[in-house]
């Protein structure tokens, strides 16, 4: 694949001849290595679902994190390092509650996912003379799917370790995400209803994981204008997968 | 007697049994000497503003003054913000204020560009009560260097329902139906009170006693605040020295901004 | 007794002392002018008064009489310059009754600038003295320290400058009395509408050796507009909570009536109509 791979990937900030940052190209490499996580907007709202990767049976399945809010209204998915993931959400929670705090509403989703992308690309050496140090020695190593409710309604946003973002109806990332997009390819439409949602995450997800799929090793998450966003429950998630179980 | 006596002293010069300010220092060539720089003016002139069921007015007289003089007799107190480019085309917020005239104008901008930066930002207009709460971080974010202004905001709020905020000069801010500011402030705003939220009038046809019932304050016609507005500045005119010139209305609705300017009395 | 009670100077010099500030007496800030003409003199003034940057009387006289021809334009503290008008008018009768001659213009600056000076700059009257005596039309300005000057035309107040501005442009030597007249009129006007201090109407006196004429509000530029809105309220608008009916016999108890005779004929006393806002 990278056939001029030279000095060139040393530097953060250098293009190779060809015009590539190698750096940012091995980040997103990072990500196909991170468990695999998807989104789904419906017209009611937007469900996110992880995979857990259960490593042990001695591990508290509990304690492995994958989906997490930001504000009350958005929450995000990750695949990838999810130590790099923390300092990006804490970014997202810290500008959601700088603009309720500067403008008595919450952030809408798109501006949110842009804080985060500006965060992103803060890597390498700055220049000197420039205001601020550069915080991040490398770019990050993780991928986010943003879900959220604004005045737009629902939406979901994929945000990458290069600093871009595409708005999605449905995406999948990490090391299942080509099998996985090209199930949401097909199965995807318009006028899903938020269980059908739920129900397709959990399909996708049980067809490219490598365990067995059951209660522990998913987490699902949605994002509704009545209930904002909220990570399921273990009855909740129970009964999520018990319905996927019965169709199959 | 003595404590009776000692009240004038020997010197023929009256004393007191409280301290006093020191007349001449005694070693007045080493005291130090204090140098002041007082960075604020007052240019006079008043504003209000009335929020109606789908409409809100503001409303500024066109006056400039310090200390006896006139500086102009047009210097506009109301300021769109926010819409496109320097014309405000589309803007539908309205900031007025009235005190110090280029703190006043420092702050517009200020808010202006915010309004402007937010739709670039955000990829929407800012709504009246985003806007107010920005305005209050401004004016804090100078708490211990003030902007010298009492400022008003006007809109129509996401509901269509007319929005009024009043700020005190750190940013201290509250939404209301009227509110008068500036010099003519402690003339008008007993009469908006009266008329406005209709304070101290009671239900004529109700007997007398505790139990009279207040007039409830009925949503306000454009056309009747209108001539309200205008009857208040005239009277302001009358009575206060810094008042005058011109009137210059503004009337934020769903639709956008209408201005209306009408000359006032001169002297 | 006659002259100023200073009884309570300690107790105030003691309040001042503790920080408590003195009350503040109406400033007139005013226009007022002055301007000889070839057969007599014109004095004007604006008719607002001040305190702080309220309006406290909208048409007030600031035109004093001393005698039949002499007349005192007044700027400065309000109580001031009525006062030591009416002082200096009461001596002035006197002293032409004692003489037994009509009196002059330069005898009432005289007497006002030593009563001022003797006070030191305390009782804030600065006037404008016009008037025609047996020596010809004359013009004074007194100012509160005492200082007096003698010129063709002159202008005092806050709206000093925006006055003698028209009157160092305009003014000629031997003008007409209808000349004069505009001209004193249009200083006061610049004085109305470019100085804050003074406001609402123009008053002019033209004093000729054969009589005075005074004409109140020679100009009114500044009239009110007609109210938008009515704001008659309806009866029964206003709460209370106790009533008592007090019938006009009783109140016979609390008032004493005394009629008084008027002199020469049998019609009663009318004071002046208070101005109101229609």
């Amino acid at each position: 694949m990278f056939i001029a791979r030279s000095e060139y990937d040393r530097g953060i900030n250098t293009f190779s001849p060809e015009g590539r940052l190698f750096q940012v190209e091995y980040s997103l490499e990072a990500i196909k290595l991170g468990s695999t996580a998807i989104g789904i907007t419906t017209s009611s709202g937007t469900v996110l679902g992880v995979e857990k990767r259960i490593t042990s049976s001695l591990l508290e399945t509990s304690s492995v994190e994958k989906v997490v809010e930001i504000d009350r209204h958005i929450g995000c998915a990750m695949s990838g390092l999810q130590a790099d993931a923390r300092s990006m959400i804490e970014h997202a929670r810290v500008t959601s509650q700088s603009h309720v705090f500067h403008y008595a509403e919450p952030i809408g989703v798109e501006s949110c996912t842009q804080a985060i992308c500006d965060l992103a690309l803060r890597f390498g050496e700055s220049a000197s003379g420039e205001e601020e140090e550069s915080i991040m020695s490398r770019p990050f190593g993780v991928a986010l799917l943003i879900a959220g409710y604004d005045e737009e309604g629902p939406s979901l946003y994929h945000a990458e370790p290069s600093g871009t973002f595409y708005r999605y109806d449905a995406k999948a990332i990490g090391s299942g995400s080509e099998g996985a997009q090209a199930e949401l390819q097909s199965s995807y439409h318009k006028s899903l209803t938020l269980q059908e949602a739920e129900e397709l995450v959990l399909k996708t997800l049980k067809q490219v994981m490598e365990e067995k799929l059951d209660a522990n090793n998913v987490q699902l998450a949605s994002v509704t204008k009545d209930k904002g966003f909220r990570v399921y429950g273990d009855e909740e998630m129970k009964a999520c997968v018990g319905r996927i179980e019965g169709d199959s | 007697m003595a404590a009776f006596t000692s009240y004038v002293s020997s010197a023929g010069q009256p004393s007191y049994s409280f301290p006093q300010q020191q007349s001449a220092p005694s070693h007045a060539s080493r005291a130090p000497i204090q140098h002041s720089f007082y960075p604020y003016t007052d240019n006079g002139g008043s504003t209000l503003g009335i929020s109606g069921d789908n409409f809100t007015i503001i409303a500024g007289d066109t006056r400039s003054t310090s200390g006896y003089n006139i500086n102009t007799r047009y210097e506009p107190k109301l300021f769109r913000i926010g819409g496109e480019g320097s014309e405000h085309k589309g803007s539908k917020i309205v900031l007025s204020v009235v005190g110090f005239a280029a703190d006043g104008h420092a702050l517009k901008e200020r808010l202006d560009t915010v309004v402007k930066m937010y739709r670039y930002q955000h990829g929407k207009e800012m709504s009246v009560n985003a806007c107010a709460q920005r305005l209050s971080h401004i004016l804090y974010n100078k708490r211990f260097f003030p902007y010298y202004v009492q400022a008003i905001l006007g809109g129509v709020d996401e509901e269509g329902r007319g929005a009024l905020y009043s700020y005190d000069p750190v940013g201290s801010y509250e939404r209301e139906f009227c509110r008068a500011a500036g010099a003519g402030a402690s003339l008008i705003m007993p009469f908006l009170d009266n008329q406005v939220n209709l304070k101290n009038q009671y239900e004529p046809a109700a007997p007398q006693g505790l139990e009279k019932p207040q007039l409830v304050p009925q949503p306000l016609q454009r056309a009747a605040t209108e001539e309200l507005v205008r009857d208040a500045f005239t009277s302001a005119v009358e009575r206060h020295i810094e008042v005058g010139d011109g009137l210059q209305m503004m009337i934020i609705t769903k639709d956008g901004i209408e201005e209306v300017f009408s000359p006032l009395k001169m002297d | 007794m006659p002259g100023f009670d200073f009884s309570n100077h300690n107790r105030n010099l003691a309040l001042h002392a503790k920080g408590v500030p003195l009350p503040k007496a109406t400033s007139t800030g005013t226009t007022i002018v002055g301007c000889l003409y070839d057969g007599g003199v014109v004095i004007a003034a604006d008719t607002r008064a001040t305190s702080g940057p309220i309006v406290a009387d909208k048409n007030c006289e600031k035109l004093h009489y001393i005698s039949p021809q002499i007349w005192c334009a007044g700027a400065g503290t309000a109580a001031d310059t009525e006062f030591t008008t009416a002082l200096i008018s009461s001596n002035l009768e006197l002293h032409a009754l004692s003489t037994g001659r009509k009196p002059r213009v330069v005898t009432v600056m005289t007497m006002l600038k030593q009563h001022l000076f003797r006070y030191q700059g305390h009782i804030g009257a600065y006037l404008v003295v016009a008037g025609c005596d047996p020596t010809g039309a004359h013009l004074f300005t007194v100012h509160a320290h005492g200082s007096t000057d003698k010129l063709p035309y002159v202008t005092m107040g806050s709206g000093s400058l925006a006055a003698m501005s028209v009157f160092e442009t305009q003014w000629k030597r031997d003008m007409t009395r209808e000349a004069a007249v505009a001209l004193c009129a249009d200083a006061i006007q610049a004085g109305i509408f470019n100085d804050l201090g003074s406001g609402s109407n123009v008053d002019v006196c033209v004093i000729t050796p054969e009589k005075t004429q005074l004409m109140r509000n020679f100009i009114t530029p500044n009239v009110r507009e007609k109210k938008k809105r009515d704001y008659k309220f309806q009866r029964g608008t206003t709460a209370w909570l106790d009533e008592r009916v007090v019938k006009r016999e009783e109140i016979r108890k609390y008032v004493s009536v005394e009629e008084v005779p008027v002199e020469g004929s049998g019609a009663p006393v009318v004071g002046e109509r208070m101005e109101v806002d229609q």
